[in-house]
């Protein structure tokens, strides 16, 4: 230590007196989390509200589903990954519950046709709540860039994990929804 | 933002592409600077590569051990080739546990080992500002100021700009410094560490997407700031060695090449 310069302790004390004075000084930024307060489909955000109506007729509000979690997929029959995610979608109904986890999917039904939609449908055996788009709009404000696209929304409505594009595996379905499920209890 | 590149039935993950494009380039970098320095570039690209295989294999281990029950009656799962069913944590912990090894086998030089690395590490922090740039991951604070940009519903800091601008001027400041002076080993990787955590202790504030604590605190200046303190007190003990010593005068041919 004896060629240790002697400055060099106070340039390290300053610098880290300086950092340590900003990070003192930016708690007083206003809260830099977005807090869930702005409705937009991102990761943080609430997740935006919609209402469609269901191929059974049933009219769908998003917002009613507060209290559980959420898987919102957004896709179309004529789309090969939509097609090899289907089945795993349809397992979660048998793993949780419908008081926790509501699966709802988004048909991009402007892109599609109702025929092919009806024998996908059946093909499938899908139980859980298939949701007309029939002009885009809800596509277009969760600005869907392709399909399959998957939202995990929490029990506050807010979205913690968005995946553009597939086919998801059931294994990683089930670790981010049994994730979002343990929050609940 | 571009965060997915539709190519037919395919969706290319823009950002998980860059970052590759980012490891690529920063494994060059770094082996020009092996070549400038007499350090053997093959076993810096074996050392890279058993880093990198640990660590994604070290990454879907991890996620799997977090959720052992999504997997329980799939267990064929593990291999499935989804990328988010990765934990970048488990993942980076691996890899670092592996090239350590890996250096202790081979008998590497330590600080000669992480200052080759150096160039590697800055121009990767590069790309990862521009893979957050392209995702609108590590999104910015919301500000009045009129550089701001629209982003997610809101006028915010462009913080993956800022963080792109950060890491640049420090893989330059580094690579001016390196090029003009030979610093005793262990000073660049340890001053680029310094620098980074430097700034990321200053870009952290105009973050929007920070955890908080209670009290305002966010958890990333304070590992910056430890981070830092380990850096620099290392870096006064590294400094007095060898005194920097100026190259001779043949070497500008040499620093043309780069990082």
């Amino acid at each position: 230590m004896d060629s240790y310069p002697r400055n060099w302790t106070w340039i390290t004390a300053g610098i880290l007196l300086l950092s340590a004075a900003w990070i003192g000084l930016t708690t007083a930024f206003a809260p830099a989390t977005t807090g869930g307060g702005v409705a937009f489909p991102r990761v943080g955000f609430t997740a935006p509200d919609f209402e469609l109506t269901g191929l059974d007729g049933k009219v769908v509000t998003l917002s009613d589903y507060r209290g559980k979690v959420v898987f919102l997929n957004f896709w179309a029959t004529w789309c090969p990954p939509c097609k090899a995610e289907m089945p795993a979608i349809q397992n979660l109904t048998l793993v949780y519950p419908p008081e926790q986890v509501a699966i709802l999917s988004v048909n991009a039904t402007n892109q599609d046709n109702l025929a092919d939609i009806q024998t996908f449908v059946a093909d499938y055996g899908l139980t859980f709540p298939i949701l007309l788009d029939l002009d885009g709009n809800v596509n277009r404000t969760y600005q869907v860039q392709a399909l399959p696209s998957s939202f995990f929304i929490d029990a506050e409505g807010q979205i913690q994990k968005v995946i553009y594009g597939g086919p998801l595996s059931e294994a990683m379905l089930r670790a981010e929804i049994s994730r979002l499920v343990e929050e609940l209890s | 933002m571009l965060p997915v590149l539709p190519l037919g039935p395919f969706v290319l993950q823009t950002p998980f592409l860059i970052l590759i494009a980012g490891v690529w380039l920063g494994l060059t970098a770094s082996e020009r600077y092996a070549h400038r320095h007499v350090y053997d570039a093959n076993r810096l690209s074996n050392l890279a590569l058993a880093s990198l295989v640990a660590g994604l294999l070290g990454a879907r281990l991890s996620f799997v051990a977090g959720h052992p029950a999504a997997f329980t009656g799939n267990l064929l799962s593990i291999l499935s080739p989804t990328p988010t069913m990765l934990d970048p944590l488990g993942g980076l912990f691996v890899g670092i546990l592996a090239a350590v090894i890996y250096a202790q086998r081979k008998k590497l030089p330590l600080w000669q080992t992480l200052d080759v690395l150096t160039p590697g590490l800055a121009v990767f922090f590069i790309a990862l500002g521009v893979a957050h740039l392209a995702s609108g991951e590590a999104f910015g604070a919301k500000t009045s100021l009129p550089w701001g940009i629209n982003l997610w519903g809101e006028t915010r800091h462009p913080s993956q700009i800022y963080e792109i601008l950060a890491a640049s001027a420090i893989a330059v400041v580094l690579y001016r410094l390196q090029a003009t002076i030979r610093w005793p080993a262990g000073v660049c990787f340890l001053g680029w560490t310094a620098l980074t955590a430097f700034m990321r202790i200053f870009l952290e504030a105009f973050r929007g997407d920070s955890l908080i604590w209670p009290g305002g605190l966010r958890p990333a200046q304070i590992v910056a700031w430890l981070i830092l303190v380990a850096a620099l007190t290392l870096l006064g003990k590294r400094w007095p060695e060898v005194p920097p010593v100026v190259p001779p005068v043949s070497a500008p041919t040499e620093i043309q090449e780069g990082l």
